[in-house]
């Protein structure tokens, strides 16, 4: 009887969404707009070395992105030597392969890349709800159907996270920041062993 | 208007078969006698949506007959050396090797970077070749006949100065974004140690 309250209480925890996890508390009726501007201006080109891990592998190369006009971006990997690894394009949610290397063409690893660089992109999502804890503040919008948790410090963007069954499963590090670009950007993947660091150049 | 795209045409013009023979006689002998290369290069990326090229710099050191290594100094430190099937890479200091001996595509563009370091790539079995006279240069155009190559560069355009050496590089994709890399402070045949090319 007592493993079985035991077994519900854990249950009961495990399904709690990722703020209840963290101890944060529901603010009722915040409005809060999200920013995110660190891909937000169409005269700038972004241009930062990526340097890639995969399991054991890493590999390098340069990652661009252009926003072409309000939520349109286009989004390229190239070697450092200048050949093209993968062209996407984003219009809206609307999501465009222009190119990829038929090794990199799978579509696991597609699906993986198009929902990062969405979160990377997209300006202003649609706020649900902010919690509080502490200083701290985090407002909850939905990416692709699955949650995002942005953490304003100062109303400037330094953290996403999504979430899935309550649990962090990547998070978005911004640093470095002035003028609303990041000078390094880092996508960690607790899943799966794969981290993305970006520097800007 | 008129004028000046006549003017523009002209400035680009088709070699006869001879001046073209004479050109790859003199490529090809310069690049026999050639043990070894050094230079500086710089590197432009364009795509066409971007409003700047993307532009890096670095020396290039190549050594007979197919040893290159291409080390970028600015933005980043990264340098790659082709050494028979394999590509060592040192990324700021990581070090990572990639075995391209099963990837054929892999091989075609590595041969093709070593023989675009001299300009002797005149394989008219591989390429569609055309001949062109540039103010005192000489532009080469090289079209992959490879289908599944030319998936990858359409075209590889080779810039020789008046001495019959490589001044410049373009590789252009079907989407027709290039990376475009021209030489300078080029040394022919200095002594080049053994730990330049050591990984």
């Amino acid at each position: 009887m007592r493993f079985l309250l035991i077994s519900i209480l854990f249950l009961l925890s495990a399904c709690g969404s990722y703020p209840k996890k963290q101890n944060f508390k529901e603010v009722a009726n915040a409005k809060v707009e999200i920013t995110n501007p660190y891909f937000s201006n169409s005269a700038e080109d972004y241009v930062y070395k990526a340097d890639i891990t995969v399991f054991k592998n890493s590999f390098s190369g340069i990652f661009i992105v252009k926003k072409l006009d309000k939520n349109h971006h286009r989004i390229v990997f190239t070697t450092e030597m200048g050949n093209k690894l993968f062209d996407f394009e984003f219009l809206q949610e609307i999501f465009k392969i222009n190119h990829i290397l038929q090794e990199m063409d799978k579509k696991v690893l597609i699906n993986i890349l198009k929902r990062d660089f969405f979160a990377l992109i997209k300006e202003n999502p649609l706020a649900a709800k902010t919690f509080t804890k502490d200083d701290l503040r985090i407002t909850e919008a939905d990416l692709l159907s699955k949650k995002h948790y942005y953490h304003l410090t100062n109303k400037q963007l330094t953290k996403i996270v999504r979430s899935a069954k309550g649990k962090e499963k990547v998070t978005f590090l911004f640093s470095g920041i002035s003028d609303n670009i990041a000078e390094a950007i880092e996508i960690v993947h607790q899943n799966i062993k794969l981290k993305i660091r970006l520097k800007k150049i | 208007m008129f004028f000046l795209i006549c003017t523009s045409s002209f400035a680009q013009s088709k070699m006869n078969d001879s001046e073209a023979s004479a050109l790859r006689s003199k490529v090809k002998s310069l690049a026999e006698t050639t043990k070894t290369i050094t230079a500086d290069f710089i590197q432009y990326k364009h795509l066409d949506f971007l409003s700047n090229d993307i532009e890096s710099t670095g020396k290039l050191s190549f050594k007979s007959p197919d040893l290159v290594k291409w080390a970028y100094v600015k933005p980043f430190e990264y340098s790659v050396l082709f050494k028979d099937d394999m590509l060592y890479i040192n990324n700021e200091g990581e070090k990572n090797n990639v075995d391209i001996g099963s990837n054929k595509l892999f091989k075609q563009l590595n041969k093709l970077i070593s023989a675009s370091v001299t300009g002797d790539m005149f394989n008219s079995e591989e390429f569609e070749i055309s001949y062109f006279e540039k103010k005192n240069d000489s532009e080469v155009h090289f079209s992959p006949k490879d289908k599944k190559f030319a998936k990858y560069i359409k075209e590889f355009h080779i810039v020789f100065n008046t001495n019959a050496e490589v001044s410049e590089v373009k590789m252009i994709e079907p989407s027709n974004d290039y990376t475009h890399i021209v030489f300078s402070n080029r040394l022919t045949n200095q002594k080049l140690s053994d730990a330049v090319f050591a990984h």
